[in-house]
């Protein structure tokens, strides 16, 4: 047996092995000082990222006010309601109570209920009263929070503008979305400790980060002039059976909106339902009639602004010097370009007139003339100047872009159809801005519905908006505002006047594509007081059934709008 | 008058119970056992509740184990360890046969086989096989007496223990068992061997050939790497294959960092709430490193310090070589997964999964380490007084 080889240089042995495997240890044990010590806080942080959930308070949304302050858009408390898989004890209670407190289907709650998640949503936007309720069964396992959700007083009034939120208090469209970033504020947040399935560590604590309300809109809206212009539009709209009426009220001196009226309207509140009557097939189709429903057609769509255009013609050719208010014109009724022969308003022919005759006739023989005389270059160099290729940068998502043909594909038949305000399209806006600039002694605005943004803690921001100037002398200015206060004195829109106030304005009865159908905008834009315009209106009906002539039915409507808002408004700038 | 009156009782001792008893490696075994226990049940609760019902689900089960390895432990102690050395090539050829049963009757859990069903128990056999080759090996080289010295002695030694390894290895495809079989194969010849130049030399080739493995692994791309390959790369930067390989490590390492100096204090990490995989077994020390800080951290380590110092002073004492021997192959086996455990999990080297010796969840691995602590007690009682 080998027992006597058992000698010192085993000993030996063992002890280096022990020394080693101890000297091993002592490295690990630097190493782990290293990860402890000195690496502890950047683990840790990251463990905590990891541990932590975060459940969000919704911050209350900004208000939007109108001028004089009174609130368009304001929150109100709702519940959600929501339930903890491993709270419930009596599931069956909780199934029943809540599918008849909330209206769901039985199924449909059965389904969250038996869900095994850490929390699960039931029903948001729950009325406060029926969330009250709902917390008085005192069930366990369900839980009631409190929430902000939009409400907006007037219901439909200037729908098309203010827009409105989705479930998540996001804004989908109007200024809800516009100001987004001012309006929504910051969420708050509580933050809990949870396991690896996120189950809440009760005894960990929580930590709660309060939600920054969102700030208010204070607007150019005037809650008086909106609601004013949309009773008149509803009226317009059912006498004339049309199809829709749009009115738009700014201040063209700064562009700022009165008023941005686009009937029919629809309850504010309720902004998903579709009008009754109104069934979709599918749910393509319903979100198709609901963008239909939700455009703002004073700056979505485009149409053909017919002689409201005119104004923009004979400013470019006073500009241009190809026409001054000396020059006379002879109307057969008719005027021939290369071969084809385009027809007046008057069949028989308006006769020699002076250039503002033509513009009280609403000539187009007259106009033809002078677009003619501008020519494609000069003609298309104007529009750029005046700012009609471009967007006019309001402050509302969704602005259409003006459709007009490409300078090199004017030949002279287009060139005459663009000067009486045919074969292309703008935006009722765009018009509305581009007659401002040319009325208030040619500064190019920017139209706009925000004014300023208030902190509720304190501090508000002015909102500024570009302005181009001498977009047109003041001399042409001038020309153009007495031109066109002679039109509603004298000519076409002569059941425009106001007793006690100059005003200014022009017509137009425009067909709409396809000609022949017997479709008709009848539309005008005025705009007072005729020497200095501070408000000016522009009225579209679309479609109306019997007299068509804008003369005729849209003078009428701007006419009651100012003599309802030009004393207020004076009244209001006196004090 | 006093040292008269000692040397007297010690000799009644001797005569009455022919040896003495080494309580200190017992009490120190005994409190890396409770201590285990304490964490363990701390660690695996939470997660036992949830899945079992039973916050005590694996507590109980390692309670049970244990007092089924101190039975055992008692047993072998009181046993002249001698006694056991004619089942040296027995267990050699039980430790192959139990590996070999697991390619019919083999248990899987976990994603792997390992483990055989055994009268209501699970065994694992590369546990047994441990043991099995720390005893083979003892009595191998008792027997080949001056042959040690021989280039063939040397060779039969190293090439005795790597079927064993290759079996575990390839059978239960539980590459850290074959490495630490290894390992107490290459310790116990290092200590047998009377040279050092050959230990040397094949320790630098190895780590040698380690390096060079994981410079090539780390040029090649990640695509196309087996697992062990992958787990290299999530090795050297974890965060990189946080989702996937390096998932547990990092897991590992939020937990140790989140400890700190101090700890969270006791049953107060978050990471054991089902972040960490295996929080209750491989990766226990990083849940001991949360909760008790890096002071806990460092006393564990210093309780294997000692436990390994114990078995110095006792192999050192041992009536011969064979006695030696044994206590070199228990300290070797404890040694190697004491530091490539905390090694593992503090990502010092790539992931592999190696208990931590008394305190990790396992039971084959705790009723067999009792049985070698009991052969441990059983050299020690064979130490004459005198050469204390």
């Amino acid at each position: 047996m080998g027992f006597f080889m058992f000698k010192t240089v085993h000993r030996t042995k063992i002890v280096v092995l022990v020394c080693s495997c101890i000297g091993i240890l002592l490295l690990l044990m630097v190493r782990l000082c290293y990860l402890m010590a000195f690496q502890s806080s950047y683990y840790e942080q990251k463990a905590e990222e990891l541990h932590e959930r975060e459940r969000t308070i919704k911050a209350a949304r900004g208000r939007i006010l109108d001028v004089n302050g009174k609130v368009l858009a304001d929150n109100k408390t709702v519940c959600t309601v929501s339930v903890i898989h491993n709270q419930i004890t009596q599931k069956e209670k909780v199934i029943s109570i809540l599918s008849e407190e909330l209206k769901l289907p039985p199924e449909k709650v059965r389904e969250r209920v038996e869900k095994y998640s850490s929390i699960e949503r039931i029903r948001s936007n729950v009325d406060k009263k029926t969330g009250d309720r709902i917390r008085a069964y005192h069930l366990d396992g369900v839980k009631v929070d409190e929430d902000y959700k939009r409400y907006y007083p007037y219901e439909s009034l200037a729908f098309k503008v203010l827009g409105f939120t989705g479930g998540d208090n996001q804004g989908i469209v109007g200024l809800e979305v516009k100001y987004e970033e001012a309006l929504k504020g910051a969420e708050g947040q509580i933050l809990t400790m949870t396991d690896a399935r996120g189950v809440e560590i009760e005894e960990a604590g929580k930590r709660r980060l309060e939600p920054v309300p969102g700030k208010d809109l204070v607007t150019s809206l005037d809650l008086n002039i909106q609601s004013y212009a949309t009773q008149l539009a509803e009226q317009v709209m059912e006498s004339k059976q049309a199809d829709s009426v749009s009115i738009l009220v700014i201040n063209p001196q700064n562009g700022e909106i009165y008023a941005c009226v686009n009937v029919p309207e629809f309850d504010l509140n309720d902004p998903f339902s579709l009008p009754e009557g109104v069934q979709a097939l599918n749910e393509a189709e319903e979100q198709d009639l609901l963008n239909k429903m939700w455009r703002n057609a004073c700056l979505n769509d485009t149409y053909e602004p017919g002689s409201t255009f005119k104004i923009i013609t004979a400013a470019a050719g006073l500009e241009a010097d190809v026409v001054s208010l000396e020059d006379h014109f002879s109307c057969p009724g008719y005027i021939v370009v290369e071969d084809r022969r385009i027809r007046c308003s008057r069949t028989t022919g308006h006769g020699n007139q002076t250039f503002e005759q033509a513009t009280m006739n609403s000539c187009n023989s007259a106009f033809i003339t002078i677009g003619l005389r501008l020519g494609t270059e000069q003609y298309y160099s104007y529009f750029k100047k005046f700012g009609l290729l471009k967007k006019t940068g309001i402050d509302l998502p969704g602005e259409a872009s003006t459709i007009m043909h490409k300078p090199e594909n004017i030949g002279m038949v287009e060139l005459a159809t663009i000067a009486f305000g045919q074969s292309f399209q703008i935006t009722p806006i765009q018009l509305a801005v581009t007659a401002s600039s040319i009325i208030n002694g040619g500064r190019r605005v920017t139209p706009h519905v925000g004014v300023k943004i208030v902190d509720p803690s304190g501090g508000e921001e002015i909102l500024k908006f570009p302005e181009k100037k001498h977009i047109v002398s003041e001399q042409t200015s001038e020309t153009m505002r007495s031109i066109l206060e002679q039109v509603v004195a004298n000519g076409t829109g002569k059941k425009g006047a106001v007793e006690g106030y100059r005003i200014g304005g022009k017509t137009a009865t425009s067909q709409t594509l396809p000609r022949g159908s017997g479709r008709y905008i009848a539309s005008f834009l005025g705009f007072a007081p005729a020497e200095k315009p501070t408000v000016l209106a522009l009225c579209i009906i679309n479609n109306p059934k019997g007299i068509y002539y804008g003369g005729q039915i849209a003078v009428p409507v701007v006419r009651k709008l100012f003599e309802n808002i030009l004393p207020y408004l004076m009244a209001k700038a006196y004090n | 008058m006093a040292r008269a009156k000692t040397v007297a009782n010690k000799k009644i001792n001797r005569r009455r119970g022919d040896s003495f008893f080494d309580f200190s490696l017992l009490f120190i075994v005994i409190f890396l056992i409770g201590f285990g226990l304490v964490m363990l049940y701390s660690t695996s609760s939470y997660e036992a509740n949830l899945d079992f019902g039973d916050s005590a689900y694996y507590l109980k089960k390692q309670i049970l184990a244990t007092v089924i390895g101190m039975g055992f432990m008692i047993f072998v102690a009181l046993v002249p360890y001698h006694f056991w050395e004619r089942f040296a090539f027995l267990g050699y050829a039980l430790s192959a046969f139990l590996i070999l049963m697991i390619i019919p009757f083999g248990r899987v859990a976990n994603g792997a086989k390992r483990w055989l069903n055994i009268g209501g128990f699970s065994l694992q056999p590369a546990e047994v096989a441990k043991l099995c080759m720390i005893l083979f090996l003892s009595s191998m080289v008792c027997k080949m007496g001056r042959k040690i010295r021989t280039p063939k002695g040397f060779l039969a030694v190293m090439l005795w223990p790597l079927p064993i390894c290759g079996m575990v290895w390839k059978i239960t495809s539980n590459a850290s068992s074959a490495i630490i079989i290894f390992g107490i194969a290459f310790l116990m010849l290092f200590v047998a061997s009377p040279n050092y130049k050959e230990f040397i030399l094949s320790g630098i080739a190895g780590v040698g050939a380690a390096l060079l493995i994981v410079f090539i692994i780390s040029q090649a791309a990640a695509e196309g790497l087996d697992y062990r390959g992958a787990r290299i790369l999530a090795w050297l930067d974890p965060e990189a294959y946080a989702s996937s390989t390096g998932f547990q490590t990092l897991q590992a390492l939020y937990a140790i960092g989140s400890g700190g100096i101090w700890g969270k204090g006791l049953g107060q990490s978050m990471q054991k709430l089902g972040f960490l995989p295996e929080a209750q077994n491989d990766m226990i020390f990083s849940i001991i490193c949360e909760e008790l800080g890096l002071f806990g951290a460092v006393a564990v380590i210093l309780m294997f310090v000692i436990l390994i110092w114990r078995f110095m002073v006792i192999a050192n004492n041992a009536p011969d070589l064979f006695g030696a021997l044994l206590v070199v192959g228990v300290l070797g086996h404890i040694a190697i997964q004491v530091i490539l455990n905390i090694a593992v999990v503090t990502n010092t080297i790539p992931n592999t999964g190696i208990s931590l010796p008394f305190i990790s969840y396992g039971g084959t691995s705790v009723v067999f380490l009792l049985i070698e602590i009991g052969l441990v007690l059983s050299v020690a009682r064979g130490i004459k007084l005198k050469d204390l």
